[in-house]
């Protein structure tokens, strides 16, 4: 098997964006980038399921978009975490912990 | 680059121009565009860069509901809505352009075609106004029929790209200034045109010219607002085609104009209110019965009402 399936990442992607906001507010290349780098390069996420999780987390209340400008005078948006956001972020460690612990004892025997 | 922006408009070629989609796409755009500086920045060839863009860029269908596109059903109406290229708008342009100057130059004719019966030619001032009012017809039935191949775009839900809109608008921004000029100085002409009537009879102790040039005058002026209004109409036409889908996302159609499936009334008709208005000016300034030439548009009204009920679909 080469690579992670997209449906199993898919309920984590925005576990990952979450904690990428955790710090300081960013932008879409710039996670993507953290993403590909934070997971030595074996996950690349793709732009549109980025931008799909940015609206739907935006419709949920965890971020906030905003803009601003950068060195170029270009504007861009940028996201940042709301309260909410970093309790679903909680949420979801705990889900995983669970997750991960329910599935570990499944593997190994191969 | 360019290939980069040519690869995310023809992703976005079918989609409605909604508030979600044109974000999306922006947002899109950003992000690309960031990746691919990055990896040029990198060392990267140009090839290689683009190639890793497009190839982690992903598939739209992920996004669609984020767009307001609730299933794949609605946004396969999408497919129904007729493409207009940047070539056939620009076509249609000049179409519109010669066509406001045949209208223009028609309803001119309608205007001064009295000018010879004023001047008090018996026979001569009777053939020029005969002939005046048929070449204006004939340029407004030419100039209809012309016109005919692109009656889609009043008829069909039509849609145009990003860039075929830009482009409408920096030549509408273009002509702006033309425009102001054009209804201006028609304006001025139709107020000045009593200035003849008023002086010239003093001068040539007659008054056939001074209404002669009066009638000139207005001619000219409403020559230069009726080309002018028919080019600003043109893209105003153009720029207003992606409106017909809403900006939720649902698919909901202009009411568009009445549509003739007759050949002929469709001809009749697409000349209708001008020839009413020939026959308005011409029966009035022959008569000089203003008071009652104006049945004619109430006749009229209810002629057009008539017609649309029998043969309209």
């Amino acid at each position: 098997m080469s690579g992670i399936s997209s449906d199993v990442i898919r309920g984590y992607n925005d576990t990952m964006i979450l904690y990428l906001l955790l710090d300081a507010p960013s932008y879409g290349y710039e996670i993507s980038k953290q993403i590909k780098k934070m997971s030595n390069e074996k996950y690349i996420i793709k732009e549109t399921t980025l931008y799909s999780a940015f609206t739907r987390m935006e419709k949920n209340g965890y971020i906030e978009s905003f803009y601003g400008d950068t060195e170029n005078e270009k504007r861009r948006t940028y996201y940042r975490i709301t309260e909410a956001g970093r309790n679903y972020y909680r949420e979801k460690c705990e889900e995983w912990t669970l997750t991960k612990e329910v599935v570990e004892n499944f593997i190994s025997k191969y | 680059m360019e290939t980069i922006k040519n690869y995310l408009e023809t992703m976005f070629a079918k989609m409605p121009n909604t508030p979600e989609v044109t974000k999306a796409k922006a947002e899109l755009w950003q992000m690309m565009e960031d990746k691919y500086m990055e990896l040029i920045n990198e060392g990267k060839a140009e090839n290689e860069a683009i190639g890793t863009v497009i190839a982690e860029f992903g598939n739209l269908d992920e996004i669609l509901a984020d767009l307001g596109i609730k299933d794949a059903a609605v946004f396969k109406n999408y497919d129904n809505i007729r493409h207009v290229t940047l070539d056939e708008v620009k076509q249609y342009l000049k179409n519109k352009a010669y066509e406001g100057y045949a209208i223009a130059l028609g309803v001119f004719l309608c205007i001064v075609s009295c000018s010879g019966f004023l001047m008090g030619w018996k026979g001569a001032g009777t053939a020029f106004l005969f002939v005046s009012v048929a070449v204006a017809v004939g340029l407004f039935v030419f100039s209809g029929v012309v016109m005919s191949k692109w009656d889609y775009i009043k008829k069909e839900v039509c849609g145009i790209s990003f860039e075929t809109q830009e482009y409408v608008k920096s030549r509408q921004e273009s002509f702006r200034v033309t425009y102001a000029m054009m209804i201006t100085v028609g304006v001025i002409l139709c107020i000045l045109s009593v200035v003849p009537l008023a002086s010239l009879e003093r001068l040539f102790t007659r008054d056939d010219i001074g209404v002669v040039l009066m009638f000139y005058a207005i001619g000219i002026g409403v020559f230069l607002m009726v080309a002018a209004g028919v080019r600003s109409k043109s893209y105003k036409t153009i720029l207003s085609l992606n409106k017909s889908v809403s900006a939720d996302g649902t698919y909901e159609p202009l009411v568009k104009e009445k549509v003739y499936k007759n050949e002929k009334v469709k001809a009749v008709m697409s000349v209708y209110w001008l020839s009413v208005t020939c026959i308005y000016l011409i029966w009035s300034f022959l008569t000089f019965d203003w008071h009652i030439t104006w049945i004619v548009w109430v006749i009229a009204a209810l002629v057009e009402k008539v017609i649309e009920a029998l043969y309209a679909s």
